[in-house]
């Protein structure tokens, strides 16, 4: 979704004549990209953006000419479920399973496109299929996992994005559908390491809020957050499978890649901020920063 | 009642109209935008007797750096969501010591207060000094940590 292109410069400057040359190799982030997606006040995707329609604000600076404006070109799914199993969902654990089934059985699933389903819950991670799971003999698996115990939310999401990392590939968009309440309660990832881990692999977090509307939660705002900062979407386990699907689906059609050069900054971390130029009633979604490898200037939390 | 209606409705877009045609709105280009504090400045009565003020004291509200030809602005908006069209180029005016925007070709302005004022020139300079402090610090982190000594 969003990447940075180092680029290296070997400058050899000639300390003197009669010195032995002194190469220095300068290194800088000479560009940003960025994948987004736009609504309307409906929030209904719109698929005809113009460059002279948005504005990106990044760290503060507005900036309004882009080195290129293209529709995204991902066409494939790499997709990892995480279901939280533990002892805090299981009030709500049946309608939660029950989503889950629907939404990967009504997903029609390209070949190259890839599922993995992992279960949160105790102090582990399960992995219950890898990549590969849209058979339809997951179901039994799914909906006899285990139940009960604490809560290792952000390991189980930092390591999803991390295995993204590994795999990156420009032509698969990374997204982790996360069925929680978003309590977490076992992980040696803190909030703003799993924040990180997110804004590096490219994921998008579609996070599905398993409390009832009217238990709102630090939970609730610890999901809001996952899905804001990677550019994807919160939704309540109400909403039902089909309209996450639905969401996840648009979202693969109708985005946008724009890149930039960034201003220049101290700031290791830089915001990013899409806003409209004169529509207002157009939303734009973007993952919220990126990391400048090149910086060491003071660190900020996205 | 339809006549009444459209009497209303001229009425209250005349003072823009005219405003538009007699050419009042300065030019601006908006060059930063961040999310900052609320300015939270009443007067009077209500500042007196009146109760909690909006916005919410946690509520963070847009900052925006206005540039025009001769001042500089910094102006804040009322709260989260009052944002200003990101064009290149903007149409603002003064009105009761605040700067109201005209948002988009729509018969509707934004008013936002105003943080600071600096004359251009003023401003042009001090950004000039924080380039220079910004490529300053920047080669001071290249030489330091990027330079690659090749010896033979």
């Amino acid at each position: 979704m969003l990447t940075l292109k180092g680029l290296v410069l070997a400058l050899v400057t000639l300390s003197s004549a009669t010195e032995s040359p002194v190469p220095t190799y300068h290194s800088w982030v000479s560009e940003v990209r960025l994948t987004f997606f736009a609504t309307d006040e409906q929030n209904q995707s719109v698929q005809d953006i113009h460059p002279g329609d948005f504005a990106v604000v990044d760290n503060e600076f507005v900036i309004r000419k882009f080195r290129s404006f293209n529709r995204a070109n991902e066409t494939t799914l790499d997709t990892v479920v995480l279901i939280d199993s533990s002892e805090s969902v299981l009030p709500h654990y049946r309608k939660e399973i029950a989503e889950v089934l629907h939404l990967i059985s009504q997903t029609q699933w390209l070949p190259e496109d890839k599922l993995s389903i992992a279960s949160i819950g105790g102090s582990e991670i399960r992995t219950i299929c890898s990549r590969d799971c849209s058979s339809s003999f997951m179901s039994e698996r799914i909906a006899n996992l285990p139940t009960g115990g604490l809560t290792p939310l952000y390991d189980a999401v930092a390591d999803s994005a991390r295995r993204f990392l590994e795999h990156r590939d420009p032509a698969v968009r990374p997204v982790i559908i996360l069925f929680s309440d978003g309590k977490d309660t076992n992980s040696n990832t803190s909030f703003r390491d799993v924040a990180e881990t997110i804004l590096q692999s490219e994921a998008q977090v579609y996070a599905i809020d398993v409390n009832s509307p009217k238990d709102r939660s630090d939970g609730t705002d610890a999901l809001q957050r996952l899905a804001q900062i990677s550019g994807g979407r919160y939704f309540t386990i109400q909403d039902g499978a089909a309209e996450i699907l639905s969401a996840v689906v648009d979202d693969l059609h109708s985005a946008h890649v724009v890149t930039y050069v960034p201003p220049a900054s101290t700031a290791e971390f830089h915001t990013v901020l899409i806003l409209p130029t004169h529509n207002l009633n157009l939303q734009f979604r973007c993952r919220r920063g990126y990391y400048d490898p090149g910086s060491l200037g003071k660190k900020r939390s996205p | 009642m339809k006549r009444v209606f459209s009497l209303v409705l001229l009425l209250c877009s005349y003072p823009l109209s005219v405003a538009a045609q007699t050419g009042i709105y300065q030019h601006g280009t908006v060059v930063r935008m961040h999310m900052g504090d609320c300015m939270i400045g009443r007067h009077g009565f209500m500042a007196t007797f009146g109760g909690p003020s909006v916005p919410a004291p946690q509520e963070s509200c847009p900052e925006y750096t206005l540039v025009s030809d001769k001042v500089v602005f910094v102006i804040v908006g009322k709260s989260s969501n009052q944002l200003i069209p990101l064009a290149e180029i903007i149409d603002f005016r003064f009105r009761n010591g605040e700067v109201a925007v005209r948002v988009d070709d729509a018969p509707r302005e934004a008013k936002f207060a105003i943080r600071e004022m600096v004359l251009r020139p003023e401003w042009d300079r001090m950004q000039e000094r924080l380039q220079e402090q910004m490529r300053a610090s920047y080669d001071q982190r290249s030489d330091g940590q990027f330079a690659l000594r090749a010896r033979e």
